[in-house]
């Protein structure tokens, strides 16, 4: 039966040697950076102490970051991923700095209104380094996918979108996706799914280590026209963020055309701390470019 | 009749989806002679306003309950005021104590409904207590719901779940052997202003509504304010917080009503905190990444009851301590229960991971009470097995 934790590991490579200094760090630095089975999924191996290897919950933090960022990255609202089940990781951490993650997940691909049926979602592969700053918003993400669907298949699912969304009457006078019972009418999905999009961006900027996000709602929508053919799309939407408990407001501004990077602005209003987070993102080919928009 | 035209120009479209629990009114009316008698009688038989009368006219200054669905209320209102009838709205929006209340009337052997308490809006806390035994305090479960008003699956799940206690008992052999050696008690809303607020005001609160003094900030977390390692980590002493822990431990009366109770009863062997959302079955402790005594017995427990669980749909849930599983709670439920001799303490976190959240459709509530349903007859029938 294996020790619940191990011994403190000699000197590793890799920061130099790390000092506990919260109890979750405690916690982590006394496990050994290995390659493990991220701790069983299912209730069906009972061999496996529960917590082996690599904190589960880190493991999950990196890569539901890691998804965020591909999902802005990929730019396509009909391709969006959501995370199936870590399978492998890795972590270093330096109480200064931060903490770097290696991880391996495999997603399926985001249908909220057919989630009953098998096989839809089949499952894609990615492998990400995910480096979260101490106490600082975006991480730095490095992440590569299998391919889920067909480009050319998404290529058209997006422009289909695009028709779609382009069709909807301007202005927009919804209120709440999801309803409050969790219904999305099949006509305002383009607006569900492209509010997923660029809130993916928001979502990557703001998860830190102990931070996570998820779209609870969208609470407002207003598109405008612009001079050109691309989707200027206006909303309000309510993240959810799992260890406060907090439901934060953010407003958010995008841009998108098929195949183009999306540009997006946001404002989230930090209602616990007197900051308030906002940024400004533009996607493209070059990592880290800030861009005005 | 002119108020039968009036009240029909303001009902507009079809009353639809009788299923939903949500905006309706119970009405105490008043009624001092037959002439007020008659005018009621009329509004009650009317076909278009679907009123339902819960305490039914029978004499002279006895007041007579009557559930008025949402859409009906305007109607209603001005209809009894037209009229000079006296009325007071006795409970908002408790359907779900009106079918609480139907189950025990089925099934008056098997289940009563009992009032532990009141909540900060003064609105009765009821349990169902299922019990096939006579004597006083047989070992007992306790089934929580709905502590956090947001998680609308939960107080479903219950309300099913009761639902399914009731038709099983002496068709299933396990529930039958459960409920003759146990008795089962169910609270589906342990925060019921919270469960009013979230259908009237907004959908995604979570706290209680106490007030806080000094604060424009509602509320405290009822999930934070037990007595076990009362604001320790995992926990706010921020009113403006969705964790905060409120002022002391048990200074919400929701929670004070549910400890009193069981400690009260003494008998207690078991205790079920449901929530939502991230698919987790969790025991102690939350307030401390430390082993509880017991953590192998429960894992294990745990393991065999996520696996019934999944076996329906397919269902994952993770398996663990409360503080690594999904993060440092103290002055939780299930830490108080565990910490005060109720070993078998856990707590669900029901569908689904994150793509609906708290707003889960309803066409997933049934899905999710069956599978969770096969979870919890896991850890009744190996408490019952296991009795100490």
């Amino acid at each position: 039966m294996q020790p619940r934790r191990q011994p403190p590991p000699a000197p590793r490579s890799g920061p130099g040697n790390p000092r506990p200094t919260a109890p979750l760090l405690a916690l982590l630095l006394l496990l050994a950076p290995v390659v493990a089975p991220a701790g069983s999924r299912s209730a069906e191996d009972p061999a496996q102490p529960e917590d082996a290897g690599v904190p589960r919950r880190l493991l999950q933090q990196a890569a539901r970051a890691a998804l965020h960022f591909f999902n802005f990255r990929a730019g396509s609202p009909s391709a969006l991923r959501v995370l199936a089940e870590v399978q492998e990781g890795r972590a270093w951490i330096n109480p200064k700095e931060g903490c770097k993650v290696d991880v391996v997940f495999s997603t399926e691909r985001y249908k909220p209104e057919s989630l009953l049926q098998e096989g839809e979602g089949r499952l894609g592969k990615c492998s990400a380094r995910v480096v979260f700053k101490n106490q600082k918003p975006r991480p730095a993400i490095n992440v590569t996918c299998t391919r889920l669907i067909e480009k050319k298949k998404r290529q058209q699912e997006d422009y289909l979108l695009y028709k779609q969304m382009k069709q909807l009457k301007n202005p927009l006078e919804i209120v709440s996706i999801p309803d409050n019972h969790g219904h999305i009418d099949p006509y305002l999905r383009p607006i569900w799914d492209l509010a997923f999009l660029g809130s993916s961006y928001v979502m990557w900027e703001m998860t830190t280590q102990v931070s996570h996000y998820y779209l609870a709602q969208l609470t407002s929508v207003r598109q405008w026209k612009t001079n050109d053919d691309t989707i200027d799309f206006d909303y309000t939407v309510l993240l959810h963020e799992l260890s406060t408990q907090e439901i934060i407001p953010c407003h958010i501004h995008l841009v998108w055309y098929p195949g183009k990077p999306l540009k997006v602005k946001y404002h989230c209003q930090e209602l616990q701390t007197p900051e308030e987070a906002s940024g400004t993102e533009e996607g493209s080919a070059v990592p880290t470019e800030l861009s005005n928009f | 009749m002119r108020w039968t035209l009036f009240i029909g120009a303001l009902i507009g479209s079809s009353i639809c989806d009788r299923e939903k629990f949500f905006g309706d009114q119970v009405f105490r009316i008043n009624v001092r002679n037959g002439d007020e008698i008659s005018k009621l009688s009329q509004l009650v038989n009317s076909n278009n306003l679907k009123l339902d009368v819960w305490k039914s006219l029978s004499t002279f200054n006895r007041p007579v309950d009557v559930l008025v669905p949402s859409v009906s209320l305007q109607a209603v209102k001005s209809f009894l005021r037209s009229q000079g009838l006296e009325y007071a709205v006795a409970i908002e929006d408790l359907q779900i104590y009106h079918e609480m209340d139907n189950i025990a009337a089925d099934f008056p052997d098997l289940v009563r409904r009992v009032k532990i308490g009141h909540s900060f809006e003064n609105r009765p806390m009821y349990v169902l207590k299922f019990s096939t035994g006579e004597g006083a305090r047989r070992p007992a479960i306790w089934l929580n719901a709905g502590i956090h008003s947001r998680e609308w699956i939960s107080q479903a799940t219950a309300i099913w779940t009761a639902r399914k206690i009731v038709s099983d008992y002496q068709r299933d052999p396990a529930i039958t052997s459960i409920l003759e050696k146990m008795d089962i008690f169910l609270l589906p809303v342990a925060n019921p202003d919270g469960y009013v607020y979230t259908q009237t005001q907004n959908r995604l609160w979570r706290k209680t509504r106490s007030l806080n003094p000094g604060s424009s900030c509602v509320g405290a977390d009822p999930n934070r304010n037990w007595n076990a390692s009362f604001a320790g980590k995992g926990a706010s002493d921020n009113p403006c917080s969705e964790v905060y822990h409120g002022p002391h431990a048990n200074s919400e009366v929701e929670v004070k009503s549910v400890v009193d109770f069981i400690q009260k009863h003494g008998n207690f062997k078991c205790f079920i905190d449901l929530h939502s959302y991230s698919q987790l079955l969790m025991y102690p402790y939350g307030y401390s990444a430390k082993k509880a005594p017991d953590a192998k017995e429960l894992d294990k427990v745990a393991r065999r009851a996520a696996k019934a669980l999944a076996s329906v749909s397919g269902t994952e849930y993770q398996v663990g301590p409360t503080c690594t599983t999904v993060y440092p709670a103290s002055g939780s439920s299930i830490d108080w229960a565990y910490d005060n001799g109720i070993k078998f303490a856990f707590t669900f976190e029901l569908r689904d991971t994150g793509t609906y959240g708290f707003l889960l459709p309803a066409n997933q509530i049934i899905p999710t009470a069956e599978e969770t349903w096969l979870g919890l007859k896991t850890i009744m029938e190996h408490v019952r097995d296991n009795l100490y």
